[in-house]
């Protein structure tokens, strides 16, 4: 449906610059969202963006809304890492215990998730409490040894929040390189309009010295 | 132990002496068992629609025929890397918590039992524990689904990679 949407705009020769950039967002920006993200933060964040570039053309705002759905991975990846964490915990807590039946895991896994978030019920917390005990460990300890176990997949992590902040370089070399070049193309447009004025001027003036 | 913990494994069992598919929709579905994003397939972009009014939008800025082209096709196929990215971040492979965290070493009982209807040696028994735990072994390395995911969604790196190059380098020089 949305690219029904872009070719229809695309095709709209008459449009303004201005009215191009804005008709391409639903095509280039349309969020693919989880289901617990806000689409208005999204649009804020791409509309702060946008508001720091003079004039954008639609190229620019193409790349512009690559850039924010780079910083919107970023964020992505961070809160993965602390959940990442949270997984090694609940797998090590699991593990440490000796009464605990299969089907208890995932139980556990979501004890600790309210616990940690500080949203646990009680007896959610004696669960994590009595599970702590029984391993005969503080929640740092855990904390510290789970980030051991899930050390592999944290540098995975840390390579993707490393990808985005390559491709935002990208985005924002091609994006001066855009804005280099419209300056380049005025500035010469100046120039060829001031050497033809001053032409202009001559050739009258060697007109007029001419009858006599 | 459970009716259904112990059918689970019973099913497990016998799936183990599967051959594979046998019938030709069968064959047609697990064919595609290793297809998962789609992106090392040569895309078509220039009978797009998409494609089309891309060019002619970015032509009204001054690039070159040849460069309106190569960047409208850099754009489309950033964005055919980031949706696959999307996709796979969003759809990891599931986890199979029966595998996760049956007891193998209480299960040997059934296999005990399963395997004494075909008449079985005591060895049959040990080979079929130790290829659970091996198979155990190997789900609980690939860990939950945040674990899954992000392994996952790190294989893409390098179509990301050379999307955005191939794009920027589209763009600067157009």
């Amino acid at each position: 449906m949305l690219y029904t949407i872009h070719f229809s705009i695309g095709v709209d020769v008459v449009m303004t610059v201005k009215d191009k950039s804005k008709s391409l967002l639903p095509f280039l920006s349309s969020p693919k969202l989880l289901p617990n993200e806000s689409e208005a933060e999204f649009q804020a964040g791409l509309q702060s963006l946008l508001s720091e570039l003079d004039n954008p053309s639609p190229l620019t705002v193409a790349l512009v809304s690559q850039l924010n759905e780079c910083l919107w991975w970023i964020k992505r990846h961070t809160v993965d890492k602390e959940l990442l964490l949270h997984e090694a915990m609940a797998r090590l807590l699991s593990k440490a215990g000796s009464n605990w039946m299969p089907s208890a895991n995932s139980k556990l896994s979501v004890a600790l998730e309210h616990y940690l978030e500080g949203s646990e019920h009680k007896d959610e917390a004696v669960l994590i409490e009595q599970a702590l005990t029984e391993a005969n460990l503080t929640l740092s300890d855990l904390r510290v040894r789970a980030f051991k176990d899930a050390a592999r997949h944290i540098k995975m992590v840390d390579d993707l929040i490393h990808r985005q902040h390559q491709t935002i370089r990208h985005l924002q070399r091609s994006i001066d390189s855009i804005d280099y070049k419209s300056r380049l193309i005025k500035r010469m447009d100046l120039e060829l309009a001031a050497l033809e004025s001053k032409q202009s001027v001559k050739g009258a003036l060697t007109l007029d010295d001419k009858p006599s | 132990m459970t009716i259904n913990h112990r059918r689970n494994l019973t099913n497990r069992c016998n799936a183990l002496k599967s051959t594979g598919p046998r019938s030709t929709a069968g064959k047609r579905a697990s064919s595609q068992n290793s297809r998962k994003h789609g992106l090392n397939s040569a895309p078509d972009f220039e009978s797009s629609l998409e494609y089309k009014a891309l060019v002619v939008l970015i032509a009204e800025e001054g690039f070159s025929g040849f460069a309106c082209a190569d960047i409208a096709a850099g754009i489309l196929n950033y964005r055919r890397v980031m949706d696959a990215y999307f996709d796979t971040y969003t759809s990891p492979e599931p986890c199979d918590e029966f595998l996760r965290d049956v007891s193998v070493k209480g299960s040997i009982p059934i296999f005990r039992e399963m395997l004494s209807e075909s008449g079985s040696k005591p060895q049959d028994v040990r080979d079929m524990a130790a290829l659970f735990t091996s198979m155990q072994r190997q789900e609980r390395r690939k860990g939950g689904p945040v674990s899954r995911r992000t392994a996952d969604t790190h294989k893409l790196i390098r179509y990301q990679r050379n999307a955005i190059a191939r794009l920027s380098r589209a763009v600067r020089q157009g």
